[in-house]
């Protein structure tokens, strides 16, 4: 591996090796100096400020099999005042060749660190992306990220990885001219960042050893033609990889660029997606659903190629919130090794999800992210085995087609996890303190005398108050 | 028979009367281990009529834990000694993290022994609500509920009659309450507190005594409250089903009364449970207050016996109580203020929350050992202040952090106290502590330094 201090190319910094092919599943091998080599296709955990929701560094660094993370710059840019105009990840002191953003959260100097300007998922922003900005929700609000403001933090973050600016539009589907638009400003943010990071004006000690994910729009291909040429002509030496948005995107790209690494924003909801947009050639996944189902309570539970011996199909996850759990000592699946299986079981996980406490949704994360690991652990072997395409078939035969709706409550969501409310909304949560309130009021009002509330009544009494009736002991 | 029975009227009557005007000579009652008590320090007749009287139905008091004692400082009353539980050994002094409901606060179980825990505690009032008795029976207790193979204490759900004591009501017979979960009205009795932690199989189960806040005014209703915890204690030993893996500790009460809480010390000594607690603390009475009540019980105990002081855990509370000759300690605050974005460190706490701390890219502590705290280069994450600022209130992550480095500083300071008393320079290490925590010496507490008086550590007067 090269040494990070002398100036390479992002190409030789990042290497990519893998049968070029078009619309079929296809193995590779990302390597980055430094980091932990990434067999594909792979997921790549995402993260929220920093961190995989509920496991903290060390829990992740033990228990995991983690070693890539995908971090949205949105989470990193709250207040700046004219005292302070920088963002703290862009402050801390770094050695040379190191990465600010990942020495900000700590995380492990092997692990592949990947920056876009927003979350994944994103949520859907108000105010619209602008010619030379889009729009990004921080913890504080919507602003606006300008296309110079993101090149100034990738120099300063120094991620493995950055994910280009897109103008993409959330929530509704862009009119035609919209369209032009989204294409003609992604081409400018392309053309101006890599120009920025390692144009030939740039001192060649100067030039970013970040490696570039130019976007793809989820457009049809005739719509940004223009920009998917120049993408193959004249961008193509300073980008190393390709960022896609919707599965239909695997069909758009072209043999030219068929051999750079894909990593696709395409939200999967189950795994039958995630193996659809493998068979279409996906190399790096991203898969909200895992998160989401450990916050709801749900264990992911299934293996590639299913190895079940019912013809009825099976779920693929259960919901852990479901009464059936309480006494229930099995591990969360089979003979699973996570650290969540090694040491715990069914019922202790529905006693904390039902008690609230944070515990759950760790064990949980850990168990659905071991869980994801397997699977495209699976789904590697299956290609190079050649039986991809049986298998998927005998997949979607094994296991039902949905994950289970959430039932319970999760986490309290914070702002920025939440889709922005209107004016006047009713509040977002039920109050949490204070429900038996009425309860004392009533027993209050029935207590003048003793500063101490310890009636002297016996249990009829407190029937009569209505505080309380007499329990059969 | 006190036992199910209620306050008797004479029983009130001795217990108002004064020491020495006793109504009744009840010498030729006491058993010859009470003789023994009594001549070595002459009790209040009333409190020998208890005790004597609930002797001759008490069952004997096997114990499941071993303490052996290492060294005692040669100034104050403070002492360094190693507790044999059936889920391994204690150092002692300890404080001991409090996993309400079978689970610290967002740690794993891998976590939490990293910081050196031994023992933490479970509370018997929230598992009987969740998961309850039955499913505790099933799985086979919290140990096996919650997959750590270390030390469970439980407490027995007395001290959440202070908490919630607006909601809640105490007869002879028991607490009744609301279930906070679903407002179901709950009876919990000696028998019922005893049973629960049977099922929830815990190294060490504490007795249900009568709470009540330290601060109240009603002398009588303590007064009333000590003498039924005395025979609570006695329900407690008789429902006791595994005393030989599960040991009872009793629970001295008597708020801020030195007078009564030395009838009860006498009283539950007599019991002989194998390891004694002093209750009733740490509800908002001052800090005068609650040294003058460790300070008497501690003198009033066997040295051969853990004592624990329950409810507390501030810092300077620990270190005080330790030289106050208490063992144990337990209290959620430095996991609860963990979650609130609260550091524990030397100087007192940071609220990392504040703005402050957003640039400030030190450890959460200097030279700190936790996980949290160490550089990557030591083994550790070397998280930073600034990214505790960033996670915190927003993301659980934060509070995991925080609650592993609160935790760490807890068990660390109990250490060092440990050690320093194993090296007889206990009265050193309480300079050190202080002069850290507080600088100047003008900003030292009385309280402190009024206690440390008492056990012959003078903080002003330098060495």
């Amino acid at each position: 591996m090269g040494s990070e201090s002398s100036p390479q190319s992002p190409d030789e910094m990042l290497s990519f090796n893998v049968t070029p092919s078009v619309l079929s599943p296809r193995l590779g091998r990302l390597a980055i100096a430094g980091r932990k080599p990434i067999s594909t296709p792979h997921y790549i955990p995402l993260s929220s400020r920093g961190i995989v929701p509920h496991i903290a560094q060390d829990v992740m660094r033990d228990h995991t099999a983690i070693g890539s993370l995908f971090v949205g710059l949105e989470d990193f840019l709250e207040r700046q005042t004219p005292k302070e105009p920088l963002p703290p990840a862009y402050m801390i002191p770094t050695a040379q060749g190191e990465s600010a953003l990942r020495k900000f959260i700590s995380l492990p100097d092997d692990f592949l660190l990947i920056m876009g300007p927003r979350r994944e998922p994103s949520i859907t922003c108000p105010p619209s992306n602008t010619p030379n900005s889009v729009a990004i929700y921080t913890a504080v609000g919507f602003r606006q990220l300008e296309a110079r403001q993101y090149i100034h933090a990738v120099q300063n973050l120094n991620p493995d990885i950055v994910v280009g600016l897109a103008d993409l539009v959330l929530g509704h589907t862009p009119g035609l001219k919209r369209r032009g638009k989204m294409v003609d400003r992604t081409h400018a943010f392309t053309t101006h960042a890599t120009g920025q990071l390692y144009g030939s004006s740039v001192p060649i000690e100067n030039r970013s050893k970040t490696a570039y994910f130019a976007p793809v729009l989820p457009l049809e291909n005739a719509e940004q033609s223009i920009y998917m040429d120049d993408l193959e002509d004249e961008l193509r030496p300073h980008i190393s990889g390709l960022a896609l948005y919707e599965s239909a995107s695997l069909s758009a790209i072209s043999e030219p660029l068929g051999d750079l690494p894909r990593l696709l924003f395409s939200a999967p909801a189950t795994p039958h997606d995630i193996l659809r947009d493998v068979s279409l050639g996906a190399d790096l996944l991203t898969i909200p659903f895992v998160t989401v189902c450990s916050d709801a309570g749900i264990a992911l539970d299934f293996t590639f190629p299913a190895n079940s011996t019912t013809t009825d199909p099976q779920p693929m996850a259960y919901d852990l919130w479901s009464s059936s759990y309480t006494t229930d000592t099995s591990t969360l699946s089979g003979s699973c090794q996570c650290f969540t299986c090694r040491n715990h079981h069914r019922a202790y996980i529905h006693h904390l999800l039902s008690a609230k406490e944070m515990l759950a949704w760790t064990l949980l994360q850990i168990h659905n992210h071991h869980t994801m690991d397997a699977f495209f652990s699976q789904i590697r072997d299956s290609i190079a085995r050649d039986t991809f395409e049986t298998d998927v078939q005998a997949f979607q035969k094994a296991y039902v087609s949905e994950l289970p709706e959430p039932t319970g409550q999760g986490p309290r969501l914070r702002g920025y996890q939440l889709p922005a409310s209107g004016a006047n909304q009713p509040r977002r949560f039920p109050r949490v303190y204070g429900r038996l309130d009425d309860a004392v009021e009533k027993f209050t009002e029935s207590q003048s005398q003793s500063s101490v509330a310890t009636p002297d009544t016996g249990a009829d009494g407190l029937e009569e108050h209505g505080f309380a009736q007499k329990e059969i002991s | 028979m006190p036992i199910n029975a209620s306050p008797l009227p004479v029983w009130m009557k001795c217990f108002r009367a004064s020491p020495g005007t006793s109504p009744v000579n009840l010498t030729h009652l006491t058993s010859p281990a009470q003789g023994r008590l009594l001549a070595r320090r002459p009790s209040p007749p009333c409190g020998a009529r208890i005790a004597s009287m609930s002797t001759a139905t008490r069952k004997p008091m096997p114990s499941a834990l071993t303490l052996d004692l290492h060294a005692k400082c040669s100034t104050t009353k403070a002492r360094a000694s190693t507790l044999h539980l059936p889920h391994g050994s204690v150092p002692l002094p300890i404080f001991m993290p409090v996993a309400t409901q079978a689970s610290l606060k967002g740690l794993t179980y891998d976590q939490l022994k990293q910081t050196g825990c031994m023992l933490c505690l479970n509370n018997t009032y929230h598992l009987g609500l969740k998961p309850g008795q039955a499913v505790l029976d099933a799985v086979g207790g919290a140990h096996k509920l919650q997959g750590w193979d270390r030390n469970i204490l439980t407490d027995s759900g007395g001290f959440q009659m202070v908490s919630l004591l607006k909601l809640a009501t105490v007869t002879e017979e028991g607490v009744r309450f609301l279930s906070p979960h679903d407002g179901t009205p709950m009876l919990l009795t000696p028998e019922h507190s005893i049973s629960l932690q049977n099922s929830i199989g815990s190294d060490i189960i504490m007795q249900l005594d009568d709470v009540i806040a330290t601060t109240s005014p009603d002398h009588a209703r303590i007064h009333e409250a000590m003498e039924r915890s005395v025979r609570w204690l006695d329900r407690c030993i008789d429902a006791h089903k595994y005393p030989e893996r599960q040991n009872l500790f009793c629970i001295i009460q008597g708020g801020l009364d030195l007078e009564l809480r030395k009838q009860c010390c006498e009283e539950m000594v007599a019991r002989d449970t194998p390891g004694i607690a002093i209750g009733g603390l740490s509800g908002g009475e001052a800090k005068e207050d609650f040294c003058r009540v460790v300070d008497t019980c501690t003198g009033l105990l066997p040295d051969h016996k853990p004592r624990y002081v329950m409810g507390v855990g501030y810092p300077e509370d620990l270190v005080v109580g330790v030289a106050l000759g208490a063992d144990m300690f337990d209290c959620v605050w430095p996991t609860r203020t963990a979650r609130f974005g609260n550091a524990v460190v030397p100087t007192g706490t940071l609220n990392l929350r504040h703005r402050s701390y957003a640039q400030d890219f030190r450890p959460v502590q200097e030279d700190c050992t936790c996980p949290v705290c160490r550089s990557k280069e030591q083994g550790g994450l070397g998280i930073t202040r600034a990214y505790i600022h960033h996670l915190t209130a927003k993301e659980t992550v934060g509070a995991h952090l925080l609650t592993m480095h609160n935790v760490h500083y807890q068990l660390t300071l109990m250490g060092s106290a440990r050690q320093a008393i194993l090296e007889d320079r206990f009265p050193a290490f309480l300079r050190e502590f202080f002069g850290k925590l507080y600088g100047e010496k003008v900003n030292y507490p009385n309280w402190v330094i009024e206690a440390l008086r008492g056990v012959g550590v003078d903080l002003m007067v330098d060495p």
